[in-house]
């Protein structure tokens, strides 16, 4: 089977790490795994996607997920669920996003207003089988003591949803390989996450 | 940690990691270079386990310099490797191509990672693929991590067979590809050697330099016959397709994906080794064949060949690439299939163009997120402080340069008026100074300083009189491409210390008069850039703060957290200069209600101070506790 996954968020958010974290689980499932990290001039502030590809050994993929293609979107941040549409499309993908708004400097700048989450549910109807909105940096933040937790939590509601096919051992065992610091609070967001979801 | 484990394992790297795992199977002895991404994870993975490898690991001054302190080792006797940008490549190029001709002694290695579409750099998509031919060096290409991985412990090997140094050349979709690798054995490093005096061979003055380049074209015959078939593989080779695939790096993994997509048993031929390109192996492969489609970003270099064998073995064959494919920018998965479709006469049956007209209008009007410099970084102050001395107008020209700086180049500043090369601002603001009475004002960061700007600078003393004024953005790291120290770090690659050289001690020898100011204190930036407005001759600001964003990883390291600022609405008379000029992200404009409100985000503030300073009604001020 192929899985694709695709991760956007804004630099800083831990996209990166988290598309290790899903790498590491989908390797530990059994799974080939390819991805691709796209960062570049990207500074704490820029847009990051990231893909990670899980199918099985016989077959040859290319690292990044074709457009209209991915099953699920992981976006750490609402716009950049919007941007993210150009890989998804209305009978297959799925789209998690967390509730944490970064508003660009180009639009304080530039005047333009940072859409509200009913215009962006709106903009992605036509591209998404289904949308989940998370709290996942407001919990995190609350529960946990920071944001950053919340991208392991989303982990955690997108696994309780069935939208990862990966155990939550192996998601576990991933963190713990992964993760430099405060291990232990990762664990709890992705328990938190799993809660959420069910 | 993934990159040391046993042999056999599978484990889950990314492409530059895998290159470093594969220079460690190797037993790579001595590893210099100078960051540049998408090459920078190469040395930062092999820095990470240098000590416990015992080998040598430096970072140089520049690519050049790396690639001097890898042949100089190999030149010795111990295996040695390089890596680097495509850029890196022209900054080497000087001291590349006679080692080429010489040949080490031990396994001498050169990684270049192309970046087709730019994704981590601006400047041009040159393709790298062309100097394999002029060094007179072999060039691998691998298409995935796996093959990045078996191709940089390979090319030791071939190195040493032919006594040539060897060029791995990746792209940013194989340098920034994680996928499942399977692990060789590690090889113990040797790391001592010694230069052998042999007049005889090192002899490359006239005729000694036609005998040198003879012997390297004929080692290049030698391993064109050897391994131009055994390196180049044919996938389907069975297939009687009479149209087939020629493809090399990410290339070919678009092929093997969409042939299976759209369910084709077409043969594909993956070209491994670039140069020298086996003619036997196109032959073999393009006999009896009608059409061929060759898949390679960038210039038709495998196309061409193609074009030249065919003209001999099979002069009716249609060949296919650039007339169906750009020149610029990656391939893609969706940018391939329409071609895969017309050429194979199958349907994937879904209309990309159509929804990709959908996803342009539900796009439409979202504000831009275009990279930006982090919360509290320095140059931003600094940019502010010269915009707020010399302003934007048609008198004051900006040439830009090399590092986070680039990011002055949007809004709101808009102050890197052309972006070069590493150092070349300052080569470019004294041409410019030389024919026009426009005020030029340069921006160099520190690493770029000791790269490549010191001999510019120099060149002004030598030429006084009118004169750019040199702004050096002082961070203390390369900071761009992850935080690597330079020689005005205090510290080397493996976190010893060293002895910092003083960029304001260096400029005031190259016969500049010198200023040096904190970045984060707006008073002290203006005062020295109104002081050396007057200044006729060279001369330069050393605009010193630290990296905010490496500081601020050191201090949640210690533990130690920081005062964050707060806009008191009191105070706040909505002029908007924190948002519309300044421009830190962690501030923003709330439109929401008939006045706008400013905001600064405690979660985002990196306490740099700057934008109470800039405030021009003290409105700003360090957030009360609770």
């Amino acid at each position: 089977m192929n899985y694709d996954i695709m991760l956007t968020g804004v630099g800083g958010e831990g996209v990166l790490t988290t598309q290790v974290v899903l790498a590491r689980a989908a390797h530990y499932q059994g799974y080939m795994v390819e991805g691709v990290q796209l960062h570049g001039l990207a500074q704490r502030g820029g847009h990051i996607p990231a893909f990670v590809r899980l199918h099985s050994f016989n077959q040859t993929v290319s690292p990044a997920v074709m457009q209209a293609n991915a099953d699920l979107v992981l976006a750490f941040e609402p716009l950049e669920s919007v941007r993210a549409a150009y890989y998804a499309r209305k009978d297959k993908t799925v789209f998690v996003i967390n509730d944490d708004p970064l508003k660009p400097v180009y639009g304080n700048i530039l005047d333009i207003p940072y859409p509200s989450m009913d215009e962006i549910k709106k903009r992605i109807s036509g591209f998404a089988k289904d949308i989940h909105i998370v709290r996942a940096s407001e919990i995190a933040k609350q529960k946990l003591g920071k944001k950053i937790y919340g991208n392991i939590l989303m982990l955690g509601y997108a696994k309780a949803k069935g939208l990862l096919p990966i155990s939550e051992k192996n998601i576990i065992k991933a963190v713990k390989e992964t993760v430099r610091y405060d291990v232990d609070k990762n664990l709890k967001a992705f328990r938190i996450g799993l809660e959420m979801g069910r | 940690m993934d990159i040391l484990k046993k042999s056999g394992e599978k484990v889950v790297l990314l492409g530059n990691e895998a290159i470093a795992r594969g220079a460690l199977e190797a037993g790579v002895g001595v590893f210099a270079a100078y960051p540049g991404t998408p090459s920078s994870e190469v040395p930062m993975t092999i820095a990470r386990v240098a000590k416990k490898r015992r080998m040598v690991f430096e970072y140089a001054s520049n690519e050049k310099v790396a690639f001097e302190t890898a042949a100089g080792a190999a030149l010795s006797g111990v295996r040695a490797m390089t890596a680097m940008k495509h850029f890196g490549l022209n900054v080497a190029a000087d001291s590349i191509s006679p080692i080429a001709y010489y040949g080490p002694k031990a396994g001498l290695v050169v990684l270049v990672a192309d970046d087709p579409n730019g994704w981590s750099s601006a400047q041009s998509e040159q393709d790298t693929r062309y100097y394999a031919r002029m060094f007179r060096m072999p060039m691998l290409e691998p298409s995935d991590p796996q093959e990045a991985l078996d191709f940089t412990r390979f090319a030791f090997d071939l190195s040493e067979e032919f006594n040539i140094p060897v060029l791995i050349r990746t792209t940013t979709k194989v340098s920034h590809v994680i996928e499942t690798v399977k692990l060789g054995k590690l090889k113990k490093p040797r790391t001592k050697g010694s230069f052998v005096r042999d007049y005889e061979h090192y002899y490359n003055i006239r005729p000694g330099l036609q005998k040198l380049h003879r012997e390297v074209d004929r080692k290049l015959e030698r391993i064109e016959k050897k391994y131009g078939q055994k390196l180049n593989k044919v996938y389907n080779r069975n297939s009687n397709s009479k149209i087939g695939i020629i493809a090399s790096g990410v290339s070919y993994q678009y092929a093997a994906e969409l042939s299976s997509l759209l369910g084709l048993k077409v043969p594909i031929a993956e070209i491994n080794m670039t140069f020298p390109l086996s003619r036997k192996f196109i032959a073999n492969f393009i006999k009896g064949k009608k059409a061929v489609l060759v898949l390679e970003e960038l210039e038709p270099i495998v196309e061409e060949f193609v074009k030249q064998v065919a003209k001999e073995v099979n002069p009716r064959l249609e060949v296919h690439g650039k007339d169906m494919l750009p020149r610029y920018g990656e391939y893609t998965l969706e940018l391939l299939l329409p071609v895969f479709e017309k050429i194979f006469r199958k349907s994937y049956g879904l209309d990309l163009k159509a929804h990709k007209r959908k996803y342009e209008k539900a796009v439409e009007g979202l504000p831009p997120r275009k990279p930006v410099m982090c919360y509290g970084c320095p140059h931003r102050s600094t940019f502010y402080a010269v915009k707020k001395v010399f302003g934007n107008t048609k008198n004051v020209v900006y040439p830009g340069d090399i590092g986070c700086y680039v990011l002055g180049i949007f809004e709101p500043f808009k102050m890197q008026d052309l972006v070069v090369s590493m150092g070349a601002s300052v080569g470019i603001a004294h041409g410019i100074t030389r024919v026009s009475g426009q005020e030029v004002v340069v921006f160099v960061g520190d690493s770029t300083f000791f790269h490549a700007a010191m001999p510019a600078i120099a060149n002004l003393r030598f030429h006084d009189g009118k004169s750019p004024l040199v702004v050096v953005l002082d961070n203390h790291v390369t900071a761009m491409t992850g935080h690597q120290p330079h020689p005005g770090s205090g510290f080397t690659a493996t976190s010893d210390p060293t002895k910092a050289i003083d960029i304001a001690e260096v400029a005031k020898a190259l016969g500049a008069e010198v200023r040096v100011a904190n970045s984060f204190n707006q008073k002290q930036l203006e005062q020295a850039l109104r002081e050396l407005r007057e200044v006729k001759g060279p001369r330069v600001l050393v605009s010193r703060g630290e990296c905010r964003l490496f500081w601020r990883r050191n201090m949640i390291r210690k533990g130690l957290s920081w005062p964050v600022f707060e806009v008191d609405q009191n105070k706040c008379q909505k002029c908007g200069v924190c948002t519309d000029e300044f421009s830190c992200p962690a501030i923003t404009k709330d439109t929401s209600g008939a006045l706008p409100v400013f905001r600064i985000d405690p979660n985002l503030c990196w306490g740099c101070s700057v934008c109470a300073q800039v405030c021009p009604y003290g409105a700003i001020r360090v957030k009360k506790e609770g």
